[in-house]
């Protein structure tokens, strides 16, 4: 009993030493950031400095949380819009651009993947696009589909490639054991494709999911700064930038579409999280 | 069970195959009939294509030449009439015992109602009760096989095509395994085709042991085992019949050796 209830309390203390590490870490960055703020602005024990001219780059962690807090209930001096609008039309772009190509990646990879003559016509072209960043396409795209669809095209094409190869590579690593297993069970080619391919890709699809989910964020921020327009929290922080000056707002809009990122892949991982544990793999 | 009924009837098989640019001869002129209700156990060195002739009579390979009759209709695709059963048990990770079983009579649009009855009977055959729910990975390798037997039966298939389904399992659970197989054997009259590298688990299995040549593989000696069962190891019988298999195994082990050595 009494090693028991040793091991118990060294796993508490050392759960407590993590914990307390990690504030700690956090803490260290907040005080590094303000004291090189203040160092800028010449405040505090650097009163003896002069403001330099780029202290406005560097505002203070309490002023970006003010000016984040405020963007949610001042409308931004650009285009009078409050912070969730911004938000509102970042995830619309970003949901449109993932299902397009979620519904399109998938079907594709499981067919590439589990087809050689289908990979003999899709690989040439795969290769020949999938070296080209997203970005590449942004300016053309914007011009070309307009500000609605624009948009939504660079974040298919930065979530579609990400998709498509993990999902082909779960179709080719599927278990030729476990196909032989349905077949002698008097599985015809669709059970096959249902009940093995399907469930056995699933994890793969997910991984595709959340890294696909990670580089749509990333395409649009850089379409919107491009010029979208109807709000979006990427041409936010480029207005605030460019025509304002305003740079807490400008680190405001960054945290915001970091949590924004966080909660979509969030959300994914919830749902590859339930997915694997009701097919009983993890 | 008449025992005189043939059931598996394999004419002439030849399988030839390529493998870097060199074509393999696996099975030369195979030939072997297994009456109904027989348990047959095919015994060779590896390599000599005891598996190619499990997979052929399955329906997951073709024959170069030569015929599988299975129940008097010719083999031409996989079917659910031949259960088969693998040694690295081949179990659908994402289903529970249950559904794992199940996986055969959903393919086949059996109603919910009457798969899960089937499947509990099953379960209880193989007795894993309190497990239906149990995912594989939380099985072990004795578990997980009696899942894959389980599975193999629920199509009520005419045969048992068993691939070295013990092979991978220690030597207590391989004993216990091989004598629940017996059991399970004798409650439900399947032939079975049962390939192994072990002597000793095809001489406590067996009606009858077919001994291949090292490849390509045909057969080499028909061994009958009439020594009743339950089998004792360590009977004076048992060790006699094994020795005689093991002399001809031996035998066929350093053909194929000397093969390895000298590449033609």
């Amino acid at each position: 009993m009494n090693s028991i209830a040793k091991t118990l309390s060294k796993a508490i203390i050392a759960n407590w030493l993590n914990i307390i590490l990690g504030v700690m870490s956090l803490e260290t960055f907040l005080i590094l950031w303000s004291l090189y703020s203040g160092w800028l602005h010449g405040d505090w024990v650097f009163s003896g400095r002069h403001r330099s001219t780029s202290a406005e780059f560097l505002p203070y962690p309490w002023d970006v949380l003010s000016a984040f807090a405020q963007s949610f209930t001042v409308r931004d001096p650009v285009n009078n819009l409050y912070m969730t609008s911004h938000m509102y039309a970042s995830l619309k772009r970003i949901f449109f651009g993932f299902v397009l190509a979620f519904c399109l990646a998938v079907p594709l990879g499981l067919l590439m993947g589990r087809s050689k003559s289908a990979e003999a016509i899709g690989k040439p072209i795969l290769e020949l696009f999938r070296p080209i960043p997203p970005l590449a396409w942004a300016p053309l795209f914007l011009v070309a589909l307009k500000f609605f669809w624009g948009p939504i095209a660079i974040v298919f094409l930065g979530v579609f490639f990400p998709i498509l190869l993990n999902v082909i590579l779960g179709a080719k690593s599927v278990d030729p054991m476990l196909i032989d297993a349905a077949r002698a069970l008097g599985a015809r080619r669709r059970d096959v494709f249902a009940k093995v391919v399907l469930p056995y890709t699933l994890p793969y699809i997910m991984t595709g999911v959340t890294v696909g989910l990670g580089v749509g964020w990333m395409c649009i921020v850089a379409a919107e700064m491009l010029g979208a327009v109807g709000g979006g929290v990427g041409g936010y922080i480029y207005n605030m930038v460019y025509q304002e000056g305003m740079y807490d707002k400008v680190y405001a809009g960054m945290a915001v579409i970091g949590l924004l990122s966080v909660l979509t892949t969030g959300v994914a991982a919830l749902f590859e999280q339930r997915l694997t544990r009701w097919m009983g793999m993890k | 069970m008449d025992g005189n009924e043939v059931t598996i009837s394999l004419k002439h098989l030849r399988k030839s195959f390529t493998k870097n640019r060199d074509v393999v001869q696996a099975l030369d002129d195979f030939n072997l009939d297994v009456n109904q209700g027989e348990f047959v156990c095919l015994l060779g060195p590896s390599g000599c294509g005891k598996t190619t002739v499990l997979r052929i009579v399955a329906g997951l390979e073709s024959a170069s030449e030569g015929d599988a009759v299975v129940g008097g209709k010719k083999v031409t695709s996989a079917g659910p009439d031949r259960g088969m059963v693998f040694q690295e048990f081949a179990l659908f990770p994402w289903r529970t015992v249950r559904k794992n079983i199940e996986f055969g009579l959903e393919v086949k649009g059996v109603p919910e109602d009457q798969r899960s009855r089937t499947s509990s009977q099953l379960i209880d055959l193989v007795g894993l009760k309190g497990f239906e729910d149990a995912h594989p990975k939380e099985l072990s390798g004795g578990m997980k096989q009696r899942v894959g037997i389980a599975r193999a039966l629920a199509n009520e298939p005419a045969v048992l095509l068993m691939d070295e389904p013990f092979g991978s399992l220690d030597a207590q659970t391989r004993n216990l395994m091989q004598k629940e197989l017996l059991r399970i054997w004798s409650a439900t009259g399947k032939t079975i085709l049962f390939v192994t590298h072990s002597v000793d688990e095809a001489v406590f299995l067996a009606d009858r042991i077919v001994v291949m040549t090292a490849r390509p593989g045909k057969v080499r000696e028909d061994v009958r085992v009439e020594l009743p069962r339950p089998r004792d190891r360590t009977s004076r019988e048992f060790i006699e019949v094994r020795g005689k298999v093991l002399e001809e195994l031996d035998e066929e082990f350093e053909k194929a050796r000397a093969k390895e050595l000298s590449p033609d």
